[in-house]
């Protein structure tokens, strides 16, 4: 493929210790048992590795590895932290927090559990995408076991202040806090222990490691608790039965071990390179960047005034693979619902692109990117008399 | 979303942009960029408006989906040297299967159509619907 990738939001190729690593679990001169196998020593093995895993997850994120429970990935994670929830704790009450900007792993399974029966409150961020904290406090009720917030937003890349939220729950009501970490580690720093919620959800494949690998982080000292949502072998405490797939969680573990507190000089690359990128398009008719300048280093999401959507990426395909919305949401071909969320009309929701920067993207990629979406604005502009 | 070849190579490379100016030359608009998809249509012909009158040429301004461009495209390139006639040179179901359109963007297929109509209405002098007002005259 010769376009330039900017999607590494979406998610990143897997880095080659991590596919080495994670090869030698496959086969049969490797570590390939079941690691639930407890009565002989290719389970044993299987085991150590999964175990050696999750304590590599756990130290990166500053949890305990007996909080670490696996799963196939972020969805899976939010999934259980909402079902699991709003399930054990359906005696206690049965209202939920959460924002309209979450991600559809979060929201979808709150739109069913208002099927079920449940109430859901969802708070509106401001223009930039951010949430004020008293707003989560205003919305607690007696009834509120849950409060879901990400870290992270997928599509702007704004950074909530999860801290004052857990701080804000701690005091005033005995909701958990579940947090989406997914976009957030490996780009600034994730410390559970210090965050003080009860549940992060983590995904592999967004940080160099494998698709279809991830976790839930389940405070023990918070003590929080879940009920299960699939039963069958009573693998990760019984909360996610199931064989534990010992080469994914081996990635997982690889990669969160290599991305945990990048070093400064790369960071500050990659927000060099967004501000190049940025410099580069703002300079442009009609731009408006959504989410202000609080998003992470690497995600820019830009707003193009007098183009349509679909053709404005169409145009800029052949040149870079960028995103218009989140790459689990952009197959709908729908305005994004977070930039409508943040007021955007859906004409601008619409032509909006979500550039994300990686470990190998260069400062040759980002002028590519300029040039291809400056010719494709001039080109849809003119065609469209705008 | 993947595009068919011939959609590709109309989108990409879309000829017959622009407008129209003269005595000879009527416009015709569909749609609006509010709701996603405006189309128009410029054509010169040679003695108008009556019927049975020659395209000379024809131009078009789109703001929509690559297929709305690409078959705009295609049309207005398609016109010159045709008979000016209300009804599009080929049907909506054609166009559909020539261009590989999926059938949900049927909707955005019938705006072109009603671009091109207006215009030829005003081009030829035929009668025009209510429901379709007539455009200005370039």
């Amino acid at each position: 493929m010769n376009c330039v990738y900017l999607d590494y939001a979406a998610t990143t190729p897997v880095a080659p210790p991590v596919a080495a690593r994670m090869a030698q679990c496959l086969t049969v001169e490797g570590t390939f048992g079941n690691p639930a196998s407890a009565g002989h020593e290719y389970g044993d093995a299987a085991a150590q590795l999964v175990e050696a895993a999750r304590a590599q997850v756990a130290a990166a994120v500053g949890a305990k590895a007996a909080e670490v429970v696996w799963t196939s990935g972020a969805t899976e994670a939010n999934n259980l932290a909402i079902f699991g929830t709003a399930l054990y704790y359906q005696e206690s009450g049965r209202h939920i927090v959460t924002a309209r900007t979450e991600h559809k792993s979060v929201l979808d399974p709150c739109r069913e559990l208002e099927r079920r029966g449940w109430r859901v409150s969802y708070l509106s961020p401001d223009r930039e995408g951010m949430l004020d904290p008293g707003q989560v406090a205003g919305a607690l009720r007696p009834d509120t076991v849950l409060v879901s917030i990400m870290h992270v937003n997928n599509e702007i890349g704004v950074t909530q202040d999860i801290a004052a939220i857990a701080a804000l729950c701690a005091e005033s009501s005995a909701a958990r806090l579940h947090v989406d970490a997914a976009q957030s580690f490996g780009k600034c720093p994730v410390d559970f222990g210090a965050l003080g919620v009860d549940l992060l959800s983590l995904s592999a494949h967004k940080v160099y490691g494998p698709k279809g690998a991830g976790a839930l982080i389940v405070s023990g000292e918070r003590g929080a608790r879940l009920a299960p949502l699939q039963y069958g072998g009573g693998q990760e405490r019984a909360l996610r039965s199931g064989t534990v797939a010992t080469h994914q969680v081996v990635g997982m573990g690889e990669a969160f071990a290599l991305a945990k507190g990048p070093p400064p000089s790369e960071i500050e690359r990659i927000a060099l390179l967004k501000e190049r990128l940025w410099e580069g398009l703002r300079s442009l008719r009609g731009v408006l960047r959504n989410g202000g300048a609080r998003a992470v280093p690497h995600l820019l999401n830009v707003s193009f005034e007098g183009v349509e959507g679909e053709s404005l990426l169409a145009a800029v395909r052949p040149s870079i693979a960028v995103s218009t919305g989140s790459a689990c949401t952009s197959i709908n071909q729908e305005p994004s619902y977070v930039l409508r969320a943040l007021g955007r009309d859906d004409r601008l929701a619409e032509s909006s692109l979500r550039f994300s920067i990686g470990r190998f993207t260069t400062v040759s990629d980002v002028d590519t990117a300029v040039v291809a979406v400056t010719r494709a604005l001039e080109r849809l502009r003119r065609i469209a008399g705008t | 979303v993947t595009y068919s070849e011939l959609t590709r190579r109309y989108f990409d490379d879309a000829a017959c942009v622009g407008v129209l100016a003269g005595p000879d030359s009527f416009r015709g608009a569909a749609g609006s960029r509010a709701q996603g998809t405006w189309v128009q249509f410029d054509v010169q012909v040679s003695s108008a408006p009556r019927s049975g009158t020659t395209i000379h040429a024809m131009r078009f301004l789109a703001f929509g989906c690559p297929h709305v461009i690409a078959v705009s495209a295609w049309l207005a390139e398609q016109a010159a040297g045709r008979e000016a006639r209300v009804s599009l040179p080929e049907s909506i179901q054609s166009l559909r299967e020539r261009f590989g359109i999926p059938v949900d963007k049927l909707g955005r297929l019938l705006i072109v159509e009603d671009a091109w109509i207006a215009a030829m209405r005003t081009a030829t002098g035929a009668p025009v619907l209510e429901s379709r007002p007539q455009q200005p005259h370039v």
